[in-house]
């Protein structure tokens, strides 16, 4: 989301912006392509952010270009629009540590003219992560469930995402399902939210136990398999097992209690005495 | 929203805490004979079993395991990083959740329809097992709907209530999560927030020392007219306990 957001700062830029150079461009697309297109189509269409078509006559550039380099501070800074977009979008963007100059180029991208936003152009999402080797895929694999830890000690992914793939269990529900992320977002997309997370749970469980370089590349490797091969595995949903085990788990519980307290009283506290009273009268 | 959000997750919190704290002290050192479960055991024992045994045993359980998870949350991510020991714990937390909510259904129940229970029944009591029971269904919602939540605890909740403890709440987290998984959150709090108010109060006054204390002989006079005639030899009128 804040990603999104982020790319809808650049259109915004675009609009004050002056003719970009043909280096501008070239570079601002290049960019756009590495770090925004994973969210954010060119024409209208909303992605995981919005669309930035006319995204330049929207909105002030110098909030462009401060929403590019620091989404961070301007969605912490009660600024207006970044909290609609926000609400909007749920997801904030992510700060890629964008530079003045990558800035300035996305700015130029997004408001130029013969292409980019301002011409409603679409962007296919493309995939610019390199393919991942069968040793990345495992390493991902494990990493996922848990089977290996994170090397900062972070939660493993499963805690909250679920994946369609024969080789871990079934994850968690808490948030969104992954089998898919990397068709919906793309490599650079997946790297980036992994890398810096900008969902406020992920934030949080990932607070100073940032994962490495290595395990973001092996997790991408591994969910690009998932997507690819989602033909090939069985969904495990355990909600009706989860369920049935509980239920079944309760019945051992309430034969263990009653055999535990088979001495109890059952009957009235003072039967025993009124008993013995009567019998020995 | 955030207004509302900052009330449950921050001010709410703490005000429980306070609220508990000087209320309990208040009320055992004023009105220190109402610190108590108010047993009802004498007007009816057959129900009470099944009510009181799967209820107490079960939030025992569920309770120790959230203390653990908040306390230890790295062993907790640890001993989850095996995927057939994650799933051991979440069944066997889940399994405890329902054993509350049997045991407080059947305690409901007993309430409603026993003419003795509902005679010494007050409406402190109805709202304070409504309370509970909001929150174990809540409980089990999560369990089911919201799986792996002993992990997702320890990553993001356990921070939270640090957070709190050290009077710098973070709560970002927190107000991101689904709605139900902060019902259960706010409900907690409410629950600590009515423990002066109600019969809840006797868990601070459990009787642990009954754990270890050693048995209490119960010494019965089998024959009254036996024990009574004084040609009666000792051997066989001596009191006995069986």
């Amino acid at each position: 989301m804040r990603f999104l957001s982020q790319c809808a700062g650049l259109a915004i830029l675009s609009l004050s912006a002056g003719p970009p150079s043909l280096m501008a461009q070239q570079s601002g697309e290049e960019i756009f392509q590495q770090k925004c297109v994973a969210c954010h189509t060119l024409n209208a269409d909303r992605l995981v952010g919005p669309g930035l078509a006319g995204v330049m006559t929207r909105r002030d550039r110098a909030w462009v270009k401060r929403f590019i380099m620091r989404p961070d501070l301007v969605l912490g800074s009660e600024d207006s629009i970044a909290a609609g977009l926000l609400e909007e979008y749920l997801v904030p963007m992510p700060n890629f540590g964008i530079t003045d100059a990558e800035a300035e180029a996305l700015i130029a991208f997004l408001g130029g003219g013969g292409g980019g936003a301002a011409a409603g152009e679409t962007a296919a999402a493309p995939d610019v992560v390199e393919p991942a080797t069968e040793e990345q895929i495992l390493l991902g694999q494990d990493l996922f469930q848990g089977k290996i830890r994170f090397t900062n000690g972070g939660p493993t992914c499963n805690s909250c995402h679920d994946v369609i793939h024969d080789a871990v269990i079934g994850g968690g529900v808490l948030a969104a399902e992954l089998t898919t992320v990397f068709s919906r977002l793309g490599g650079p997309g997946v790297r980036a939210i992994i890398g810096s997370p900008p969902f406020p749970v992920m934030q949080r469980a990932y607070l100073n136990k940032a994962l490495t370089d290595e395990e973001v590349a092996a997790l991408v490797g591994f969910l690009q398999q998932a997507d690819a091969e989602q033909a090939l595995h069985q969904p495990r949903d355990y909600g009706i097992k989860l369920f049935v085990a509980g239920v079944a788990g309760t019945v051992i519980l309430l034969g263990l209690y009653s055999l535990v307290w088979r001495r109890r009283t059952t009957g009235s506290v003072n039967q025993s005495i009124y008993d013995r009273q009567i019998k020995s009268t | 929203m955030n207004a509302l959000n900052t009330f449950l997750f921050v001010a709410f919190p703490y005000v429980a805490v306070i609220v508990f704290v000087f209320g309990v002290a208040y009320r055992y050192r004023r009105r220190g004979f109402t610190v108590s479960s108010l047993s009802s055991q004498f007007l009816e024992g057959k129900t009470l079993f099944w009510g009181t045994i799967p209820f107490h045993i079960g939030i025992l359980v569920v309770f120790f395991g959230h203390l653990t998870a908040f306390l230890l949350p790295r062993a907790t991510l640890a001993w989850n990083s095996i995927p057939v020991r994650l799933i051991v714990l979440e069944v066997t937390a889940f399994t405890f959740g329902l054993s509350v909510l049997v045991g407080l259904t059947a305690l409901m129940v007993r309430r409603v329809t026993n003419p003795r229970i509902r005679a010494v029944t007050t409406k402190m009591d109805i709202a304070i097992e409504l309370l509970l029971l909001a929150q174990v269904v809540l409980g089990c919602w999560i369990a089911l709907g919201f799986r792996w939540g002993a992990s997702w605890f320890a990553a993001d909740l356990s921070p939270y209530l640090w957070s709190l403890v050290k009077l710098a709440p973070e709560t970002g987290a927190v107000f991101a999560l689904p709605w139900v998984i902060k019902a259960h959150i706010v409900g907690a709090f409410a629950i600590l927030f009515m423990v002066p108010f109600s019969r809840l109060i006797h868990f601070v006054v459990a009787p642990l020392h009954y754990i270890v204390r050693p048995y209490q002989q119960v010494i019965w006079n089998w024959d009254r007219k036996s024990i009574r005639n004084p040609n009666t030899p000792w051997s066989k009128t001596r009191p006995n306990n069986s």
